[in-house]
C-alpha cells in the first residue's frame, strides 16, 4: 500500500494538511503548519522531533483534545474515515470512548488518586454500556493482558499504592478497554526508569501484536521510536520534514534537520577523546513565526538561495514510495555528514593525572522515616583523579543523588566514613567547610530552572558567586564575571537578563559558569542535560569536555543516559540500592564482562542504531531502600543468581582486573562465557 | 482520563527562548498593566481610596461644619443643607463622616502593614527552617487563630489603654499569624529548589538566604496579602471602635458613630447609622477591588 489517496479509505488515523494556532495574547500563532500523515490499522508510527516542535500539539489534536487556546485553523482528522474536526461534542465523546485513546506522560494524572484502580477500570467498561458484572470480568482481563500478575489484588489498591511501572501498565489496560481504532501515547516512558521503561515497551510491542490499533507514538528519544515504530515522522517548527520507515530514516536520514538531531546524539560507543558532538546551531522558530520558505532554513548548513526563495516541496526519496523529504538537496546531505567537527588538542592531550582530588572512605549515609533507618548509601569507597569524570549510573533509589550531596555536603555522611579533598578530611555540613573546601566542590543541577534564582539578573548571580568563593570585589569581580561569562560563550546582552529570558540551553551555561565562579576542583554534575534537547545536550557536553581539559577540573558525573555517560566519562560506578556494584574504566564497564544489574541496564536502552542485543530482563521493581533484600540486595531481581547463595551473603566489592570492581558471587570467567564476551 | 490535559498552553518557545528580543516582555508587561488599569474594579477602588485620603488629608478644608463643636437641631433627616443629615445632638453628619476618616486611616494601614511585616519574618523562619521550630510555632499559630479576635483584642486593649498605638499593635498582632502562615507555605515551595541549595554550597548565611534569595520570589503573595490585610485591618478598627475599645464619643470615628446611633434606627433615624455604615462598607470594599485587582495581575505574569 502506498501513502496515497488509497490509503485515506484505510488509514485509522489520516491527517490532511492539519493547522493549528494557539492564542497568546490575543494573536493567533502558528503551532502547527501543514502536517499531513496516515497511519494504517496496525501500525506504529512515530513522532519525533525537538521541544516545541509540534509533536504533542499534533497528538492533542487528533482526539481534538487541545488547550483552551488551542485551535484547528485548517485541515481535516480523520479517525478509522471519521472526520474528528467537525463532530459535534456529544459525538466527540462518543468517538473517545469507543474509537481512541491516549497515553500521557505522567500516568499518577492520569488516574483519579481517591479511587481504587479497579472502581477506575471498570468505569471503563460501563462507560461503553457493559453490566458491571461483566466489566469485572474484563478489567480483570485487561490488567492480565498487560502483565499483571495479580489483578485481583492490584484492583483493591489504590493508584499511589502502585509503583510508576505498574500505574503506566494500568493506565494503557484503561486505554486498551475500549479495543480503540487509535492509540495515542505520548511520551508513555519519559518518567520510568530504565529497567521498567523496557519493559513497558516490551508489553506496547506485545499488545500491538494483539490488537489491531494503529498506534501514534511521540517521543523525544530517537532509540524508542525506532524499536517501536514501523514508520516515523521528523517534525520541525510544525511541519513533518521526513518520512520513512524508522530503520531507513535513522541509518539513512534524509533531511539536514534529521541529519543534525542524530549527529548530536552520543553514538555507538563514541567517547569525548575521539570525536566532538555535533550542534545545530541556532534555535528552533518561535511559534506564530512567518516561515515563508524552508522552516528549517535558518540553522541549515546546505541552505542555498533556491531555499530562501521556493517553499521545498514533499519530495519521494528512492523508488518504493515510502520515503519523503522536505528539501531542495537531498542529494547534498553527505556534505553535512563529512563535516566532522575536530576535537580540540587540549581534549587529546589532557589526561587524568594519578594525583587523588577526592577520596571516600566507606561513607555510608542512613536516613531516618517515621523511626526506621533507611541506609541510603552503604560503605561507599571512591576515588577521583585530578581532571578524571567519574560517572555515576543507577535507577531511581538507587543513592546517585544521596552520594553527590554527601560529597557536597549537603547531607553529613555517617560517623566512621570520611570525605577527604587533596589529602585532608573536610566536615561532613558545607557550613563547616572552609571556603576554600567551598570554592573547591561546586554543582551543576539538573533543571536549571530551579537552579538560578529567577528574580536575579545572570550578572547577580555570576557576581555573587565570584565574591562569596573568591573573596574579590569591585571592579576585580566584575571583570571575572564577564570573562567567566565570555568564556561561556554568554554575550555581554545576556549579562543583564533575568534567567526566564534565556533558552534552556543558556540557562544551563548560566549554571556551569557559577560552579566555575571560583575555580573548582571538583564539579558535581546532576543530570546536567537531562532537561535539555538533544541538540542543546550535545553543546553542553562539549563545553563542559572543554572546561575540564583547560582547568583540569574533576567531574562526578550523574546520569541515567548510558550514551551520555559512555561518551564523557573515563569511569563509571554503577549503583543500586545505595552499594557501588561495578566500577571501572569506561570502556571495561561497557564491554564486560558486566555485573548482572549493569549488564540488564545496558540491554534496556532502546538503541537508535537498531543494534540487536542480547537482552536479558529484570523481573520486579526496585526494592525500598528501607527494607532491602537479603544476601546480594540484587538477587532477587537478578536473572543470573546462583539459589542458596546470592540470597545468603552479600558479595563484597573486589577488584575482578586492573581498576574494574565488582560486587558478585559470580566469576568473571563465568559472566564472560554467560553474556558472550569474547 | 483528561487528567493529563494541559488546561492552557504557553508554548516553551514564548517562554524561553533567547531570541525574543527583551523589549517584547517589557511590552508584554506593559500590556498587562494597561489591562489591570482598564479593569473597572481597579479604577473604582483606587478612586474611592483616593476620596478617603483626601478627607483624611484635607478634612479641616473639607467639612462644612465642626464635626465636634457646630451644633444644628437633633435628628433632622437628610436636606441640601445637611445631606447626611444630624446627630442626636445636631452635629452635622457629613462633617463627622469626613473627619471619621482620619481614626480610620491613621490606625488600619499601618496595623496591617506591621502585622505583614511581622508575618513574614514568622512565616519566613517557620518555612525555611522547618523541622522543630515550624512545629512548634504552627501550633502556635494554629491556638491564635483558634481563639476569638476580638476577645484578645478587648483583653489586650483593656490591660494595655486603648490608645493608638495599642490599637495599631493588636491588629498587627492579630495578622501576623494569618500572614505568617501565608508566607510560610510559599517559603516551603521555595526552600527546596536548587537556587538555595546553590547558595549553601558557596556558603550564603540562613538571613541572607531568606531575605535575598528567597524573599524576591515570594513577593506576589505577600503583596496580595498586604493589601486584602489593609481591608481587614479597616473593619477591624471599626468593630473595635464599635464595642468602645477605640476611641471614645464625642470623636467622630466611624466605628463610634454606628455605636452611638444604631439604636435609633427602629425610631425610623437611620441616617445617622447608615452614612458612617456606608464609609466603613465603602473602604473595605474599595480595598479589596484593589487587592482582587493586583491578586489577578500577579497570578498572570
Amino acid at each position: 500500500m502506498t501513502v496515497g489517496s488509497g490509503v485515506k479509505l484505510a488509514a485509522a488515523l489520516a491527517v490532511e494538511d492539519l493547522h493549528v494556532a494557539y492564542t497568546v495574547r490575543g494573536i493567533d500563532r502558528a503551532v502547527l503548519r501543514g502536517v499531513s500523515f496516515a497511519v494504517k490499522p496496525g501500525e506504529a508510527y512515530g513522532l519525533v522531533g525537538e521541544s516545541g516542535c509540534g509533536k504533542s500539539t499534533t497528538a492533542y489534536a487528533a482526539l481534538r483534545y487541545l488547550p483552551r487556546n488551542g485551535k484547528i485553523v485548517s485541515g481535516r482528522v480523520l479517525v478509522d474515515g471519521h472526520d474528528v474536526t467537525n463532530m459535534s461534542t456529544d459525538q466527540l465523546q462518543e468517538f473517545r470512548a469507543t474509537e481512541a485513546s491516549m497515553v500521557y506522560q505522567d500516568p499518577a494524572q492520569a488516574m483519579n488518586p481517591t479511587l481504587r484502580v479497579g472502581r477506575q477500570l471498570i468505569e471503563s467498561y460501563t462507560l461503553m454500556g457493559v453490566s458491571k458484572v461483566q466489566a469485572h470480568e474484563r478489567a480483570l482481563e485487561a490488567l492480565r493482558k498487560v502483565r499483571i500478575a495479580d489483578p485481583a489484588r492490584v484492583m483493591d489498591r489504590y493508584p499511589f499504592q502502585l509503583s510508576g511501572g505498574m500505574q503506566q501498565r494500568v493506565v494503557i489496560a484503561m486505554a486498551l478497554a475500549c479495543d480503540p481504532k487509535l492509540l495515542v501515547l505520548d511520551e508513555p516512558t519519559t518518567g520510568l526508569d530504565a529497567t521498567v521503561e523496557a519493559e513497558v515497551l516490551d508489553l506496547v510491542r506485545v499488545l500491538r501484536q494483539e490488537s489491531n490499533a494503529a498506534v501514534l507514538l511521540i517521543a523525544h528519544n530517537l532509540g524508542i521510536i525506532r524499536s517501536l515504530c514501523d514508520r516515523v515522522g521528523v517534525m520541525y517548527a510544525g511541519k513533518i520534514v521526513e518520512e520513512g520507515p524508522s530503520a531507513q530514516v535513522f541509518d539513512d536520514p534524509q533531511h539536514p534537520y534529521t541529519v543534525g538531531l542524530l549527529r548530536s546524539l552520543p553514538r555507538r560507543g563514541v567517547r569525548k577523546t575521539e570525536q566532538k558532538l555535533a550542534t545545530i546551531p541556532g534555535i528552533l522558530p518561535l511559534i506564530g513565526t512567518e516561515l515563508a520558505t524552508c522552516v528549517f532554513i535558518d540553522r541549515c548548513p546546505i541552505a542555498s538561495e533556491t531555499c530562501r526563495t521556493i517553499a521545498p516541496p514533499w519530495v519521494p526519496v528512492g523508488d518504493d514510495g515510502v520515503r519523503f523529504t522536505r528539501c531542495h538537496h537531498p542529494d547534498r546531505i553527505t556534505e553535512i555528514l563529512e563535516d566532522v567537527p575536530e576535537v580540540p588538542i587540549s581534549i587529546l592531550v589532557a589526561s587524568a593525572t594519578d594525583a587523588s582530588v577526592l577520596e571516600l572512605t566507606s561513607v555510608s549515609k542512613t536516613f531516618k522515616h517515621r523511626g526506621s533507618a533507611v541506609p541510603a548509601l552503604v560503605d561507599v569507597d571512591l576515588h577521583l583523579s585530578e581532571g578524571e569524570t567519574l560517572g555515576i549510573v543507577g535507577e531511581s533509589g538507587s543513592g546517585k543523588s544521596t552520594l553527590a550531596k554527601t560529597v557536597l555536603g549537603i547531607e553529613s555522611a555517617d560517623a566512621g566514613g570520611s570525605v577527604s579533598l587533596d589529602g585532608h578530611q573536610m566536615p561532613g555540613r558545607t557550613t563547616e567547610r572552609t571556603r576554600a573546601d567551598k570554592r573547591s566542590l561546586q554543582m551543576v543541577f539538573q533543571n536549571p530552572d530551579s537552579a538560578l534564582n529567577r528574580s536575579w539578573s545572570v550578572r547577580r548571580i555570576l557576581l555573587r558567586s565570584v565574591e562569596k568563593l573568591t573573596n574579590v570585589h569591585g571592579k576585580q569581580a566584575n571583570d571575572r564575571v564577564e570573562a567567566l561569562a565570555a568564556h561561556l560563550r554568554l554575550t555581554p546582552r545576556h549579562l543583564d537578563l533575568k534567567p526566564r529570558q534565556l533558552s534552556g540551553g543558556l540557562k544551563q551555561r548560566v549554571a556551569i559558569a557559577r560552579a566555575f565562579a571560583g575555580d573548582p576542583r571538583i564539579v558535581v554534575c546532576d543530570e546536567p542535560t537531562s532537561a535539555l534537547d538533544v541538540s542543546v545536550q550535545a553543546a553542553i557536553l562539549n563545553l563542559l569536555a572543554d572546561l575540564q581539559a583547560e582547568q583540569k577540573t574533576s567531574y562526578v558525573f550523574i546520569s541515567h543516559d548510558m550514551g551520555v555517560v559512555r561518551y564523557l566519562a573515563d569511569r563509571i560506578a554503577v549503583m543500586y540500592l545505595g552499594r557501588i556494584q561495578e566500577i571501572g574504566l569506561t570502556d571495561d564497564v561497557f564491554n564486560g564482562p558486566h555485573h548482572p544489574y549493569t549488564e540488564a541496564l545496558l540491554s534496556a536502552i532502546p538503541s537508535v542504531d537498531g543494534e540487536v542485543k542480547v537482552r536479558i530482563r529484570l523481573d520486579g521493581e526496585i526494592p525500598s531502600p528501607a527494607n532491602p533484600p537479603s544476601g546480594c540486595v540484587f538477587h532477587p531481581r537478578c536473572p543470573r543468581a546462583i539459589a542458596g547463595v546470592c540470597e545468603v551473603t552479600e558479595p563484597p566489592l573486589v577488584e575482578v582486573s586492573d581498576q574494574h570492581s565488582m560486587r558478585c558471587h559470580i566469576p568473571l570467567e563465568t559472566l564472560r562465557e554467560l553474556q558472550q564476551i569474547s | 482520563m483528561s487528567a493529563g490535559l494541559p488546561v492552557e498552553i504557553v508554548p516553551r518557545g514564548e517562554v524561553q527562548s533567547s531570541a525574543v528580543p527583551p523589549s517584547e516582555r517589557q511590552q508584554a508587561r506593559r500590556e498587562n498593566w494597561r489591562l489591570i488599569r482598564r479593569r473597572p474594579s481597579f479604577i473604582i477602588g483606587v478612586f474611592i481610596v483616593l476620596v478617603w485620603v483626601a478627607c483624611y488629608l484635607f478634612s479641616s478644608w473639607l467639612v462644612p461644619h465642626h464635626p465636634l463643636d457646630f451644633r444644628s437641631i437633633p435628628h433632622l433627616s437628610p436636606r441640601l443643607k445637611f445631606p447626611f443629615g444630624t446627630d442626636d445632638q445636631g452635629r452635622d453628619v457629613l462633617s463627622r463622616v469626613i473627619a471619621g476618616a482620619r481614626d480610620v486611616l491613621n490606625v488600619a494601614p499601618l496595623g496591617a502593614v506591621l502585622g505583614v511585616l511581622l508575618g513574614v519574618v514568622v512565616g519566613m523562619i517557620m518555612g525555611y527552617v522547618g523541622g522543630w521550630v515550624d512545629q512548634v510555632v504552627s501550633r502556635v499559630v494554629e491556638a491564635i487563630l483558634a481563639l476569638p479576635v476580638l476577645l484578645i483584642a478587648l483583653l489586650a486593649i483593656t490591660t494595655l489603654g486603648r490608645s493608638t498605638w495599642v490599637v495599631i499593635g493588636v491588629i498587627a498582632a492579630l495578622f501576623t499569624p494569618v500572614v505568617a502562615r501565608t508566607v510560610r507555605a510559599a517559603v516551603v515551595a521555595e526552600r527546596d529548589l536548587d537556587y538555595v541549595t546553590s547558595a549553601k554550597l558557596r556558603g550564603e548565611s540562613s538571613l541572607f538566604v531568606m531575605f535575598k534569595e528567597i524573599l524576591p520570589n515570594v513577593s506576589g503573595p505577600i503583596i496580595v496579602e498586604l493589601t486584602v490585610r489593609v481591608g481587614y485591618a479597616v473593619f477591624t478598627v471599626a468593630t473595635l471602635s464599635f464595642i468602645g475599645a477605640g476611641p471614645q464619643p464625642p470623636s467622630p470615628d466611624w466605628g463610634v458613630q454606628v455605636s452611638d446611633a444604631f439604636r435609633n434606627i427602629q425610631a425610623g433615624i437611620w441616617w445617622t447609622t447608615l452614612f458612617p455604615a456606608a464609609a466603613i462598607a465603602s473602604l473595605v470594599i474599595a480595598v479589596n477591588l484593589i487587592a482582587d485587582s493586583v491578586q489577578s495581575v500577579l497570578e498572570a505574569s
